[in-house]
């Protein structure tokens, strides 16, 4: 199961939003993912995929925009985290 | 003055979850007192409580459901019923003239029990990302309130176990002063969980298991009672300017009459023969009613032996004579101490007690003590009929005093 099928199983179940509207370029909008909303998603995120988001919500707004953009960001702090010059 | 009416009615409780069978229920004297069995029950020194049969995943949907404590599902199946009750009380209504006061004494307790046990217990930091917005004590008002669109005043009010009382006493007021037009006013209370059990277990005021039958345990004003028992719910009433209910065809089930509050200041928990008879007093001023007019009273009686002594005194010093003429009843007795939601639900009881024209019993009161020397009902229901006004006793440890008078709307 790809990391994008896992997110979208986990949204399904936890968050009730209907597969068809599930796909990689479905924004955050449109699927009506507020700030509160994502708040409690990023921790589903966190059990399910057994790691730390660390960001701040406003960082992970400024790059996550759709769903594929949220699997990728979830991709890459599981292969690690990026480092940030000291 | 304006008058103020109640429309709508709506109860969760732990003798069912509408007003129908709740007053049912206190009607054939059944009590829904049980032994806990959830976990950790059996570590508590007085196991017993008045659970409400609630299915949360019936009311809302999951998602909603983790953004709502015990005590806001409580509040807002509440709200709702009361709502369908009172049918079309917002229409043709300026929502800034409508508003939500609820009651809670401890608001979401179950979130911060759960908060504690995973950081304590559980050694983890996996706090729930919305438990503060679960556990704030205005949770239960605020999600009436953006439910339904209200944006006039949304009140809290935490006075302990006559939280609720005051909520409908205030919203009461601001009707009848002219600032709003309708109001949504209850309280909610969800204690039954290990810590805010715990915490009462450890103020040793909760009630000892009846050995022969543990719903029996609760016994107000009886020789041998031995404390309260701890029930949880909510109940709700839509108040409405009278003038515009009658205008509209509304169903009155009553009007809210009279509103006394007052305040010990004399100790934190001890109760007051003068703070109580002077809140009962000022209801009865503010009715513009004699004592004699009050056929009948749900009484706090919460079945500790420091609150049925002496709130059987201050009704006899208030209504002298009469006193021994009114039918007092504890419906704690069945339904257990829903604290902040206790006034707005024996207020519910009250009122139809009056409508029906029978007023419920107090339960498993089999010895009878001298001290509390009243009509307290202990043979079962009772048929009054021409039972025109009802009156509310609501009291706290922090000793604020609350008295609802009600009465029949041909009455006034």
């Amino acid at each position: 199961m790809s990391t994008l099928e896992r997110l979208q199983a986990l949204l399904e179940r936890d968050f009730q939003l209907a597969p068809p509207a599930l796909v990689a370029e479905a924004t955050l909008e449109s699927l009506d993912i507020d700030s509160l909303r994502m708040i409690e998603i990023l921790f589903s995120i966190e059990d399910e995929f057994k790691i730390a988001i660390p960001a701040e919500q406003a960082q992970i707004r400024e790059r996550v925009k759709t769903l594929g953009d949220l699997a990728g960001y979830i991709d890459e702090l599981i292969s690690g985290p990026e480092r940030e010059p000291a | 003055m304006k008058r103020v009416a109640i429309t709508g009615l709506g109860v969760v409780s732990p003798l069912g979850n509408d007003p129908l069978h709740f007053f049912a229920a206190l009607t054939v004297g059944r009590s829904a007192v049980r032994r806990l069995d959830g976990r950790f029950h059996e570590r508590l020194v007085s196991g017993i409580g008045a659970p409400a049969a609630f299915d949360a995943a019936a009311h809302f949907p999951a998602p909603k459901v983790r953004m709502l404590d015990r005590v806001s599902q409580f509040a807002l199946a509440a709200a709702t019923q009361a709502l369908a009750d009172a049918s079309g009380v917002f229409d043709g209504l300026d929502r800034r003239r409508a508003g939500v006061f609820v009651g809670t004494g401890m608001g979401g307790a179950e979130t911060t029990d759960e908060g504690y046990y995973t950081l304590y217990a559980e050694n983890s930091d996996r706090v729930k990302p919305f438990s503060v917005l679960l556990a704030m004590n205005n949770a239960p008002a605020a999600w009436i309130g953006l439910e339904h669109a209200l944006e006039g005043p949304n009140l809290t009010f935490s006075t302990a176990c006559s939280s609720s009382a005051v909520a409908i006493g205030e919203a009461a007021r601001r009707i009848a002063a002219g600032e709003v037009d309708a109001m949504i006013a209850g309280g909610a209370e969800a204690p039954l969980n290990f810590g805010t059990l715990k915490a009462w277990d450890a103020l040793r005021t909760l009630a000892t298991e009846d050995p022969a039958d543990p719903s029996a345990s609760c016994k107000p004003f009886a020789k041998n009672r031995s404390g309260l028992v701890l029930g949880e719910g909510a109940a709700m009433v839509v108040l409405e300017d009278f003038e515009r209910a009658k205008r509209r065809g509304a169903r009155i089930h009553a009007l809210i009459a009279g509103y006394g509050l007052t305040t010990d200041a004399a100790h934190i928990t001890r109760p007051s023969i003068v703070g109580q008879a002077s809140a009962m007093r000022r209801a009865l001023e503010d009715a513009g009613l004699a004592p004699e007019a009050i056929g009948h009273i749900n009484a706090h009686g919460t079945g500790t032996q420091a609150n049925d002594g002496v709130e059987t005194a201050a009704i006899k010093e208030v209504y002298g004579a009469h006193a021994y003429r009114i039918a007092v009843s504890s419906t704690k007795s069945m339904h257990g101490h829903l604290l902040g939601a206790a006034g707005a639900l024996e207020l519910v009881a009250a009122v139809l007690a009056m409508e029906r024209q029978v007023v419920p019993p107090t339960a498993h009161l089999r010895q009878p003590d001298p001290e509390c020397d009243l009509d307290y009902v202990a043979e079962g229901a009772r048929p009054m009929p021409g039972l025109a006004a009802v009156a509310s006793n609501s009291f706290a440890f922090g000793g604020t005093n609350a008295v609802l008078i009600a009465c029949t709307p041909a009455s006034r």
